[in-house]
């Protein structure tokens, strides 16, 4: 296995068209780190993990994903999306389809693999995530909590190096926000390399490696969970931490 | 093309009937449109009901059969009514401008109907409120805050409703009226270029198309000044 | 002046024999259309300005001419050309029922494709982008994830344009053929009695557009299946 990072960021920028949504954006992530990003709402922390499988497109700088540069070819984007996983605040299940079909359907059709094949991984990772007698069901009929989850197990089902968490519980009523923090919490435990936009600063304390504070498109701090909510160094960090934890 | 020469005059003309009858059949489109929308959402049963007839009646028939029906019912009926005063009488015309016109007028004020129907269901219940809490009367409420909100919301639909108005005018060329693709029939037996008149006939229209399309367009991004960036 | 139900029973079945020809323009002319409404809208959704801009003229000629015009161009105006008349088209071209499918079908082409481009345009874009993140190719979301979203969603709308088409279909009879109108107009010009003849015709439209409104209800409430919460 290399020793190279899993993901490289190197002096990233991005304009919509004359707004610079992030700006020089320098990070290194390890295979198995657990990294959480948080910040002001605008800061570009989602931008950013959205470049990272090329939902958006960087303006200039590098992205480097287990050694593949990502870039404008087709194939280049591919083989990358091949290896990240991504979950979204509004889950985005396929309406259409059945539980099982929304874990099956990508499997299928991008790495080729049979239905028997896929229906059984689908199985194990409903399992996994704890739904599995839903299988049959469709999204409507799920809670929100259990839609994330299978959103989760959607992304897990295509056996993924790196995991994007983009504000995974912000659309979640208090009481579901827990199951699913306890199924990233055991994911995180299992050694995936992850990267989550969140606001849930226990979850960032109990499991990350780093966390990083982002505002106005820059990486202004990053720093162990211990280093960053105990002894943060800048002023910009102070301010948001005194805010997001005074309630 | 030279056999269009001698024949400007003419699609001229009809053109000039084809915004006639537009105008006609809009104003009165409008009020059709009102009444029914109006007496769906009153609370007499029969109003209603009679208005329910209405809109299926004239948004399930073709409009070919209502103009056909129209013109020619009316001159049976007008006949009849003229031989009882004088019954020397052979036949009343009936001019297939007004037949025509209040043909489509009423075909696509069933149309125009639900449209009005919807917009007015779709008026903010709060500015309701507000407006009857300031002390404005029933009537006061209806003209300055029902009526523009109501327009706002059905200014796109009724841009087609307008739109279907101008095309459907070609159909009343079959009941004889002269408008352009009368005036294409008489050119081709003199011509024999039975295309290049009907291309002209479909310039025409599309040129009047273009232009309610262009003023609605307008209108709506006037309307609109006052709520972009609200919900 | 009588109504005179006799002649209504007389009638009606002769201006049912004209059903099979109205149902073949509506069925053929409806699946030519919806082919080429297809093709026409993957032109506009391509992001080719070479595709897209032809698609987009195509269809503001259409919709913005009546399609009576559209009609006596094809069947009137195309025999002006030679080369129409030897091309292997000719025998097609010469028939009006050959005329009529296909000036229905350019014509109901361009309506449902801006119908479909409206469903399609209504795919959540969190939904494409869990496709892309995925790993799915363009053409994979679009088959699997936002053709079944945009057909559901374009569904009552399109309906409407196929009670349309119905409608127009009576247009037929305005090139001599003998559909459900042309069999009645028939009928008035040797009785004189356009009350009877039309209303009861009318009626007919009427019964035909009300079946196709509860087929229609029926596809949505099943595509729609999975949109309802049990328990």
């Amino acid at each position: 296995m290399s020793t190279e990072p899993l993901i490289q960021i190197r002096n990233m920028n991005k304009f919509f068209g004359n707004f610079q949504a992030l700006k020089n954006i320098n990070l290194e992530v390890n295979r198995g780190e657990r990294i959480v990003v948080c910040g002001p709402s605008g800061s570009g922390k989602s931008t950013m993990i959205r470049c990272i499988n090329r939902l958006e497109e960087h303006t200039d700088g590098h992205i480097i994903i287990d050694g593949k540069e990502l870039t404008d070819q087709v194939k280049d984007i591919n083989a990358v999306r091949r290896e990240v996983g991504m979950v979204f605040q509004s889950f985005n299940l396929f309406p259409h389809m059945n539980i099982i079909k929304n874990l099956t359907m990508a499997q299928q059709l991008v790495r080729k693999i049979s239905k028997t094949e896929a229906r059984k991984t689908a199985m194990e990772y409903l399992k996994k995530v704890k739904i599995p007698e839903q299988a049959d069901k469709y999204p409507i009929q799920l809670s929100g909590g259990q839609q994330q989850r299978v959103a989760i197990a959607r992304a897990l089902c295509m056996k993924p190096e790196i995991m994007l968490f983009d504000e995974p519980t912000s659309a979640l009523d208090p009481e579901m926000i827990n199951e699913v923090l306890e199924v990233m919490v055991e994911l995180a435990n299992e050694g995936m390399t992850m990267i989550c936009v969140t606001h849930e600063m226990g979850f960032a304390r109990s499991i990350a490696d780093r966390v990083i504070f982002m505002d106005a498109g820059e990486i202004v701090e990053e720093a162990v969970p211990s280093e960053f909510f105990d002894n943060p160094k800048n002023e910009r960090t102070k301010e948001f931490l005194s805010q997001i934890l005074s309630h | 093309m030279d056999a269009l020469i001698g024949w400007w005059d003419d699609y001229f003309w009809g053109a000039v009937i084809v915004g006639k009858v537009f105008l006609c059949s809009l104003s009165l489109m409008i009020i059709f449109g009102l009444l029914g929308a109006m007496a769906k959402l009153s609370n007499s049963r029969i109003a209603q009901n009679l208005a329910g007839i209405y809109t299926v009646v004239f948004r399930g028939t073709p409009p070919i059969l209502i103009i056909l029906l129209f013109y020619f019912g009316s001159a049976i009926t007008l006949t009849a009514i003229a031989q009882i005063i004088e019954p020397e009488i052979k036949f009343v015309d009936v001019p297939p401008f007004w037949a025509g016109t209040i043909a489509i007028a009423v075909l696509v004020g069933a149309y125009a109907t639900e449209t009005f129907r919807g917009a007015f269901l779709g008026v903010d219940p709060g500015s309701i409120e507000a407006a009857r809490a300031l002390g404005m009367s029933n009537l006061q409420t209806f003209i300055y805050v029902r009526i523009p909100e109501m327009w706002r919301l059905a200014l796109p639909p009724f841009g087609n409703h307008m739109l279907s108005l101008i095309k459907d005018t070609a159909l009343i060329s079959i009941i004889g009226l002269n408008e352009t693709m009368f005036v294409a029939k008489q050119a081709i037996t003199v011509t024999g270029q039975p295309f290049t008149m009907y291309i002209v006939v479909g310039a025409i229209y599309l040129g009047f198309s273009t232009v309610v399309t262009v003023v609605v367009m307008g209108v709506e991004k006037f309307g609109e000044r006052t709520t972009v960036g609200a919900l | 002046m009588s109504f005179d139900l006799s002649l209504i029973v007389e009638s009606v079945p002769m201006m049912l024999a004209g059903i099979g020809i109205t149902l073949k323009l509506l069925v053929v002319s409806g699946l030519l259309g919806l082919m080429l409404a297809i093709c026409l809208l993957l032109m506009r959704i391509s992001g080719k300005w070479y595709l897209n801009i032809p698609a987009q003229i195509y269809i503001y000629i259409f919709r913005g001419t009546p399609i009576l015009v559209q009609i006596f161009i094809i069947y009137y105006g195309l025999p002006q050309f030679d080369a129409i008349r030897e091309s292997i088209f000719w025998p097609i071209l010469r028939e009006p029922t050959g005329c009529a499918i296909l000036a229905l079908t350019l014509n109901t082409g361009a309506y449902v494709s801006e119908i479909l481009r409206g469903g399609v345009l209504g795919v959540g874009k969190g939904l494409m982008e869990a496709g892309s993140a995925l790993g799915l190719s363009s053409r994979q979301k679009f088959i699997y994830i936002t053709a079944p979203i945009a057909t559901r969603l374009a569904l009552p709308a399109y309906s409407n344009d196929v009670i349309s088409l119905l409608k127009s279909t009576a247009l037929a009879s305005t090139i001599t053929i003998a559909d459900m109108t042309g069999i009645a107009r028939t009928i008035v010009a040797e009785t004189y009695a356009p009350y009877e003849i039309y209303m009861s015709l009318a009626v007919i439209y009427m019964i035909f557009t009300f079946g196709i409104q509860k087929l229609f209800g029926a596809i949505e409430r099943y595509l729609g299946r999975y949109t309802k919460r049990e328990g």
